[in-house]
């Protein structure tokens, strides 16, 4: 955009300066099609693709890393065959039975808790399935084809897995082993439906604890080869007491993170690898149905997402122009009118300058929600009191034709009182009072901030400026400005990808409505289509949720990963750019 | 004409300074009241509702005239205190979903400022593999919207039996809140100097000694900031209880119930009430908290 401006102001002074100076002009000609017609596209695009070559390559850095440690784990167990046969010996016996090793070195105490966790495997597995009764079933109810071992009799571990990785094999209706299955079968629990659902959700959780056993099975063994090796070099095996006191204090930090990272890893490690997985499958209403199963659709849905379904692009375009937009906009007004606020109350014609700031932060103490529901009230369609305020004042038919003439409310926009958020050509009309609406939520945050970053600027500054004569503009211009600039540059950043995702100022204030015209929605979004005032965030939230009949949850999620790539990247980004982040400690 | 001129020169040489400082005051203070208008008409629109005798919010007050100062009731409250959607309940409607978000918001300031201080002060005073790309890796997953992972939890509660218990609604709370509190506890507890852990190491105390004896207690105006933003999350939070305890209701869930016209009862002007009655003691932590602004800009201002 920058470029083509300047192109632009290139090519008029060009023509003016023709008129005026030609011989000159002609010596500078190339010179200055080079500098501003040709050289600012080409800079940009060569940023541009070294950004991404730099983003390859570190991708391409990643993954030869995972295969170099890989390489160098198996070389290290044939290395340690090889040239340590006896200790080897000792770790391999940890891969028979978990502790084993520990134990052949006199090490109890770790043996003991290696083999306790693994036992405790071993019984839940075994409790909560049916083995004992396989043998007797299968002999009098034989399967025709293929016989689901695990998925009938296994305990929550192999039946996870088993779910995990088919996402469930039988609806309810099919034959299966000579009989019809149900929803539910009390006599023989085989019999019921899969619910891929749950199926997908407990392998999830099932994959994890068993990802977590195979890891100490791998520490177990190797544990058992070091020691070993350190035996055999004449090292003193430690008692119990000294070891428990030295993995205390060496590992402390460890210990002390542990509860925060189980509930890191359970409550958003989890769940946000569970919706990258739906991302994936053929999730949709059919499934919380039991009508149909989830099964893993690889890259279908983004397919029909970027390209083979016109429909779901084009309004997919219109939503995130408008999120950019509402992004950018409010972000903007939010940072342009606090600013404006703390440059008057920090002036020095204002009295009593504590009253004035109390008042106005007043929006940023009420929680959001409360005034995104009262506002929601404000414009209600018939009895908000911003109807109300307008025919008190006998303003309403001016306000409407003002609106009007600014093209906010349609052809159609109908008689009577406003109707800002409900009518559907007035779209326009409800994304200007959501960004006005937050607007008077939002300044009052910058204001105080401004306010604060205004104290900061040393007074010698504007000193030396009185000196040299400047004016109240040059020293806002080049004082006050550059600094509150620099200082509030990564707030402005983090309030940008908050209002990408502000979930809430849409979904309060006017629930997405009003809603696109029926004949214009395609036939794929039928039933999940955004509203008119509807962000990314939004739509996800009532395509998954809101919907009914026709929740669609991988498209949600396929979303849900686009957007969690463009705010996610960026604040990633600007986060490994904080000094403060990386210094060592 | 020319003597006019100059005589209004004259006039501005000697009182021009005074005229710009009438016109500066006059000025600013327009444009603050009409700043304070725009600011105080919604708040006006829901403190004069919640206290009017009316039933329908289009029958409330408009303008806070003598006669709506007058008429101001606690009928509403009344209202809001007592009802019961079923019979049978313990408690009214309200008061319930009070004491349930109370309960939730104790556990989760208790839980976030133990567990914060515990991996502020791991990260600070140990070297722990990976502790940088992790803790980004965390902050950047909460850029993924977070209910689509709400699916996910939705399951593991229904798998566990969780649905409807607010404790482990808390422990969600809390683990969205530990990164980026790490994140904050980190930036002051490493301001507190290593030669007191060292003096104190020294003097015989443990790592737990020296991190309860000393470290919290410095870091305690953090500490509080923390509590109190953990506290407060709770009461406005209104996707994820809906989600996981959809029998046993928070305020938010309250509130939101109260102005959703598909639900009954719909009762805008009791939404007001409910709102004021919690919006009040928010607004005033918010007012008192308001120093602890550029804490997030001091995070940001060391930007490299």
């Amino acid at each position: 955009m920058h470029g083509i401006k300047r192109a632009l102001a290139t090519i008029k002074r060009l023509y003016l300066g023709a008129l005026s100076a030609p011989e000159r002009l002609k010596k500078k000609e190339p010179e200055i099609v080079w500098k501003h017609l040709v050289a600012p596209p080409v800079k940009l695009t060569l940023f541009v693709l070294t950004k991404i070559v730099n983003l390859f390559a570190s991708v391409f850095r990643l993954l030869k890393a995972i295969v170099v440690g890989v390489k160098k784990f198996f070389v290290g167990i044939v290395r340690a065959a090889k040239y340590n046969p006896k200790s080897f010996r000792r770790g391999l016996s940890s891969f028979f039975l978990i502790g084993l090793g520990q134990f052949r070195n006199k090490q109890w105490y770790k043996g003991a808790p290696l083999l306790g966790v693994f036992l405790i495997f071993l019984l839940v597995e075994l409790i909560t399935s049916d083995y004992i009764y396989a043998p007797g079933e299968i002999a009098s109810m034989p399967a025709e084809d293929t016989l689901y071992f695990f998925r009938d009799y296994g305990g929550i571990f192999m039946r996870g897995l088993w779910g995990f990785f088919t996402l469930g094999a039988l609806t309810a209706g099919a034959t299966y082993r000579g009989r019809t299955v149900v929803t539910e079968d009390y006599a023989y629990d085989w019999l019921a439906a899969d619910n891929s659902r749950t199926l997908m959700g407990e392998g999830v959780i099932v994959l994890v604890l068993v990802i977590f056993l195979f890891a100490l099975w791998i520490y177990s063994m190797r544990d058992a080869y070091v020691t070993n090796m350190k035996i055999r070099a004449g090292m003193k095996v430690e008692s119990f007491k000294t070891w428990i006191r030295r993995i205390w204090d060496e590992y402390f930090a460890y210990f002390i993170i542990i509860p925060a990272i189980a509930l890191i890893l359970l409550f958003i490690v989890i769940p946000f690898a569970f919706s990258f997985m739906v991302a994936f499958t053929n999730y949709d209403s059919a499934i919380s149905l039991r009508s149909d199963l989830i099964e893993w659709h690889g890259l279908v849905t983004f397919r029909e997402v970027f390209g083979v379904e016109p429909a779901y692009r084009d309004f997919f375009i219109r939503v995130f122009r408008w999120t950019a937009f509402y992004a950018v906009v409010s972000s903007l007004t939010v940072y342009i009118l606090g600013f404006i606020q703390a440059l008057i109350i920090e002036s020095k014609y204002v009295f009593f300058k504590k009253v004035w700031r109390l008042i106005l932060i007043l929006p940023w103490a009420i929680p959001g929600m409360v005034s995104l529901l009262v506002f929601s009230n404000v414009f209600g369609p018939t009895d908000g009191l911003a109807n109300r305020l307008l025919i008190e004042a006998g303003l309403l038919d001016q306000a409407r034709s003002f609106f009007e003439w600014l093209g906010l409310i349609g052809r159609e926009g109908g008689t009577g009182n406003i109707q800002w958020f409900t009518h559907r050509d007035n779209a326009n009309l409800a994304r200007f009072v959501i960004i006005v609406v937050n607007l008077w939520l939002g300044f009052p945050f910058f204001m105080l901030l401004i306010t604060g970053v205004l104290g900061t600027i040393p007074n010698e500054l504007y000193e030396a400026a009185d000196i040299d004569g400047g004016s109240s503009t040059q020293k806002f211009r080049f004082i006050t400005f550059p600094w509150v600039l620099r200082a509030t540059a990564p707030v402005i950043i983090t309030t940008f990808t908050f209002n990408f995702n502000n979930f809430g100022a849409i979904y309060f204030l006017t629930g997405g409505g009003p809603g696109y015209r029926t004949a214009d929605v395609p036939h794929a979004l039928r039933g999940i289509a955004p509203g008119q005032t509807d962000i990314l965030i939004s739509w996800i939230y009532s395509m998954a949720f809101e919907s009914g009949d026709h929740d669609a949850y991988n498209l949600a999620a396929v979303y849900s990963i686009l957007v969690f790539i463009l705010i996610g990247v960026i604040s990633i980004y600007y986060l490994s750019k904080l000094k403060s982040f990386w210094e060592e400690d | 004409m020319d003597q006019k001129q100059s005589s209004l020169r004259k006039f501005l040489d000697r009182y021009g300074h005074y005229v710009k400082k009438a016109v500066g005051y006059t000025l600013t203070h327009i444009w603050l009241l009409v700043w304070v208008f725009i600011v105080l008409t919604p708040i006006w629109y829901m403190v004069s509702s919640a206290f009017s005798g009316v039933r329908r919010l289009r029958d409330g007050p408009l303008a806070p005239t003598l006669d709506t100062l007058r008429s101001f009731t606690l009928d509403n409250y009344r209202e809001v205190f007592t009802y019961r959607s079923g019979t049978g309940q313990a408690l009214p409607d309200y008061p319930a979903a009070f004491l349930t978000t109370l309960f939730i918001a104790t556990i989760t300031t208790i839980l976030v400022v133990i567990l914060s201080s515990l991996v502020g002060f791991a990260f600070t005073r140990f070297r722990i593999r990976g502790k940088k790309p992790s803790l980004l890796f965390m902050l950047g997953l909460q850029m993924f919207p977070s209910f689509m992972g709400m699916i996910a939890i939705f399951l593991l509660f229904r798998v566990f039996g969780w649905l409807n218990n607010p404790f482990y609604l808390s422990l969600i709370y809390v683990a969205g809140a530990i990164p980026f509190n790490t994140f904050i506890v980190r930036g002051f507890m490493r301001n507190v100097p290593k030669s007191l852990d060292e003096a104190a190491a020294i003097d015989g105390a443990t790592n737990l000694q020296i991190m309860i004896k000393i470290i919290v207690p410095l870091a305690a105006p953090i500490m509080g900031f923390i509590a109190v933003n953990a506290f407060m999350a709770p009461w406005l939070d209104f996707i994820l209880p809906s989600i996981v305890m959809p029998n046993n209701e928070t305020v938010a869930m309250w509130l939101v119930r109260m102005n959703d016209p598909a639900t009954t009862p719909f009762e805008p002007i009791l939404f007001m009430a409910g709102a004021m009655f919690i919006a009040v003691p928010v607004m005033m932590v918010q007012i008192y908290m308001q120093k602890y602004i550029t804490y997030g800009l001091t995070a940001g201002a060391e930007k490299g």
